[in-house]
């Protein structure tokens, strides 16, 4: 058929992504038990991560009811960033989801709406009006909520094609809202936030590793190469004293090259579940 | 299809009726033509859906315009030579496919699917046309290929009646999709976009459709209507008539640039309640033409000469109307050599409350001093301007045509650069 002779004609390795629609295996050959360990282990390592969540976000809100503003806007990113890598499972919960990282955006008035809650809501209190004044019941609701997620994950059952979906989910979250600057935009830690979704995106690809390199060789190498390049990008903006540097500081150049190796990296991710033949 | 085009007075007889638009595509122009078509009625017939995508120019160009226009605006990603050259290779196989038609290939339903679907399964174009075009920062110092950017080609500048918008300007890579339905367009897009996404990452972008469909609209026949109510491309030159294209359009060099064309592409917003506001009388007398008909003021048909010799005071055509200022000859791109392939645009309402619809201006010219910057010197103050604001867009320069089933978008320029046709590796 002429439009397959023309797809593998010009396909070039390096912009191989319909390389992989071609190739694309008719029939995936991993058997369902191949899948009980690596998603074994993403249980123990999302349960560390909700717990690091609750004991950061503990500090976050007891700084935040102190009314120690330089430290509770010191607490904000490196709190948010458990959330952040574990959001496939997170967002299991709508309810939960919706109240502990939901953005302004999603009300129709804004700021000013009173159902405005969770770590943006005071983000917005520490950052935009520079005050701890009034935020206290926020933060108290925060954490009870995140509790609550911690509870809720211990009885769950993973689902294997979340887990393995959940890789490219991460990184749409990347290119739908992180590169435009739009998740924090009253603390500009968007990076954190970035870095995080990339890590638990990595983190999916790695368990998956030894069936992933074993059904589509390629893919895995372009994957890899692509968490390289974000990886380099991200480095540039490392702080000294960890974490990364205001969004302000990305150049609109930088911003734009990122939108490369993300963009490569949804669609390769995007295929683990055919790969895995996870339906 | 010849039937969305402005055409010559001497041609326009011919296209009275549905039937004759069909037959006068296939017809030579001329006084020989006009004849064999009046002496036999020909049969309806379905003009050809296919536009053929090899040639010394790209299509979509001197290309009778379709309904559906959409231009979107690429930075590369790129990084070296070669990784240009196969986003070259994939563009023109891409662009191949769509605009000739096939079946996308089938995936293990656990994949996402090879194509948005949109189309249906199969891929049947409907006059699609994939231009390519590139932008002045496509010459910078990225790939080393300064020297040869066009001599014409700079970003471009601010006129003095612009607000331009830095998110809706310029851009590395152009795309101009072409065709029948905005679904086509969009489907194209979309699957550029998919198949591109580590190498092009979207500026803008901007649809806009030809009011040339409404048959019963466009009478007696001609051009069709912009959102001011007026006929717009009356008076384009001819672009069946190669002499006149290689006169106005193409570039014939210096080098890898024969074939290709200098293109502008204009956003311009039309303050429509305001002009639905004003005076027919004023509409008239600022464009110089009279809106029900197109005819130039005073005279009575589409085609009329303006006679612009009769009026030396601009008594019957004042001297400052649209008409007048762009082409003071009066004689069909003779004082304003371009062609002009606007779309109208329609995206929803301004935070004041007013509808926020214009024109997708775009042109294409062999030279830009000679074309458009020339025609929009004398437009500059135009009173045209009280009810327009362009607002985005760009030069670019459009790729001369892909000439034979090996051939690429860019080969001229790839190779005078030095830049190998190395075979590219297939993936296993
Ligand atoms: C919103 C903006 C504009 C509107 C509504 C508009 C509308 C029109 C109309 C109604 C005509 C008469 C019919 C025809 O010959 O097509 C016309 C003619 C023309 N326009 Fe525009 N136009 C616009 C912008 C421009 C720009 C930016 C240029 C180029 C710099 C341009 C160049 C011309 C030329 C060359 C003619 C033909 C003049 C002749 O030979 O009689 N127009 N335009």
């Amino acid at each position: 058929m002429s439009d397959f002779r023309f797809l593998s004609r010009a396909l070039p390795a390096a912009l191989l992504i319909a390389g992989a629609l071609l190739a694309g295996p008719l029939a995936a050959k991993v058997a369902p038990g191949d899948l009980v360990a690596p998603i074994a282990d993403y249980k123990i390592w999302v349960t560390q991560e909700t717990q690091a969540l609750r004991d950061k976000t503990q500090g976050f809100v007891d700084a935040i009811k102190a009314g120690d503003l330089a430290r509770a806007k010191a607490l904000y990113a490196p709190a948010r960033v458990h959330y952040e890598r574990i959001e496939p499972i997170a967002e299991l919960f709508s309810d939960l989801d919706k109240s502990i990282d939901v953005r302004a955006d999603d009300f129709e008035k804004k700021e000013a709406d009173p159902a405005f809650s969770g770590f943006h809501r005071l983000e917005y209190g520490l950052f935009a009006k520079n005050s701890t004044e009034g935020l206290g019941p926020i933060a108290d609701r925060l954490i009870a909520d995140i509790r609550e997620l911690e509870g809720r994950i211990k009885t769950l059952t993973v689902p294997p094609e979340k887990v393995v979906g959940g890789a490219a989910a991460l990184i749409e979250e990347v290119a739908k809202t992180k590169i435009s600057g739009e998740e924090d935009r009253y603390s500009r830690t968007d990076l954190w936030d970035f870095h995080a979704n990339v890590e638990g995106a990595r983190k999916i690809h790695e368990l998956l590793r030894p069936l992933t390199t074993r059904e589509a060789p390629k893919l895995v190498k372009r994957i890899d190469a692509n968490f390289a390049k974000v990886d380099k990008l991200l480095e540039s903006y490392a702080a000294p004293g960890g974490g990364f540097v205001s969004y302000e500081k990305v150049t609109q150049k930088h911003r734009n090259a990122m939108r490369g190796p993300v963009n490569a990296l949804a669609e390769d991710l995007s295929k683990l579940r055919g790969t895995l033949g996870l339906d | 299809m010849d039937r969305d085009q402005p055409r010559s007075p001497a041609r326009r007889h011919l296209l009275a009726g549905a039937a004759g638009l069909a037959a006068a595509a296939a017809l030579p122009s001329g006084g020989q033509a006009q004849a064999q078509a009046q002496a036999q009625p020909p049969a309806p017939a379905e003009a050809p859906l296919l536009i053929p995508f090899e040639g010394v120019h790209q299509a979509g160009i001197a290309t009778p315009q379709p309904y559906a226009g959409l231009v979107a605006a690429f930075d590369l990603l790129v990084e070296s030579r070669g990784e240009l050259r196969e986003l070259f290779a994939l563009l023109t196989d891409r662009a191949r496919f769509l605009t000739q038609g096939g079946r996308p290939p089938e995936l293990d339903p656990r994949f996402p699917p090879a194509d948005s679907g949109i189309l249906g399964p199969e891929i049947k174009p409907e006059r699609l046309t994939v231009t390519v075009s590139v932008g002045a920062s496509f010459f910078d110092e990225r790939f080393g290929l300064g020297r040869l950017c066009p001599p014409e080609l700079v970003a471009m500048p601010d006129f003095p009646n612009d607000a331009l918008e830095a998110e809706r300007c310029h851009g590395d890579l152009l795309l101009q999709l072409c065709a029948e339905t905005p679904e086509e367009t969009l489907h194209a897009l979309r699957d550029i976009i998919k198949h591109t996404p580590d190498t092009l990452s979207l500026r803008w972008k901007q649809e806009g459709f030809a009011s040339t469909h409404g048959q019963r609209r466009s009478k007696p026949i001609g051009a069709g209507r912009n959102l001011l109510g007026f006929k717009d491309g009356t008076a384009n030159p001819d672009i069946a008539d190669a002499a006149e294209m290689a006169r106005i359009v193409w570039c014939d060099g210096p080098g890898w640039m024969a074939g290709g064309s200098y293109q502008v592409v204009r956003l311009i917003r039309n303050y429509v309640e305001r002009w639905d506001r004003t005076p027919l009388g004023e509409q008239q007398a600022i464009f110089g033409r009279q809106r029900d008909s197109g005819a130039p003021l005073g005279r009575s048909d589409e085609f009329d000469d303006p006679a612009y010799a009769d009026d030396p005071g601009g008594a019957r055509i004042p001297l400052d109307a649209h008409i007048r200022l762009a082409n003071p000859d009066g004689r069909r791109g003779l004082a304003s050599p371009l062609i002009r392939r606007a779309f109208n645009y329609s995206n929803g309402a301004t935070l004041s409350g007013q509808l926020d619809m214009g024109l997708l201006f775009i042109c294409y010219q062999n030279s830009l001093r000679d074309g458009f910057v020339a025609v929009q010197q004398r437009l500059n103050g135009e009173p045209l301007e009280e009810y327009i604001k362009p607002f985005g867009g760009g030069y670019f320069f459009a790729l001369p045509g892909v000439q034979g089933p090996d051939a690429i978008l860019g080969d001229t320029l790839l190779r005078e650069a030095g830049i190998s046709a190395l075979p590219t590796q297939k993936e296993g």
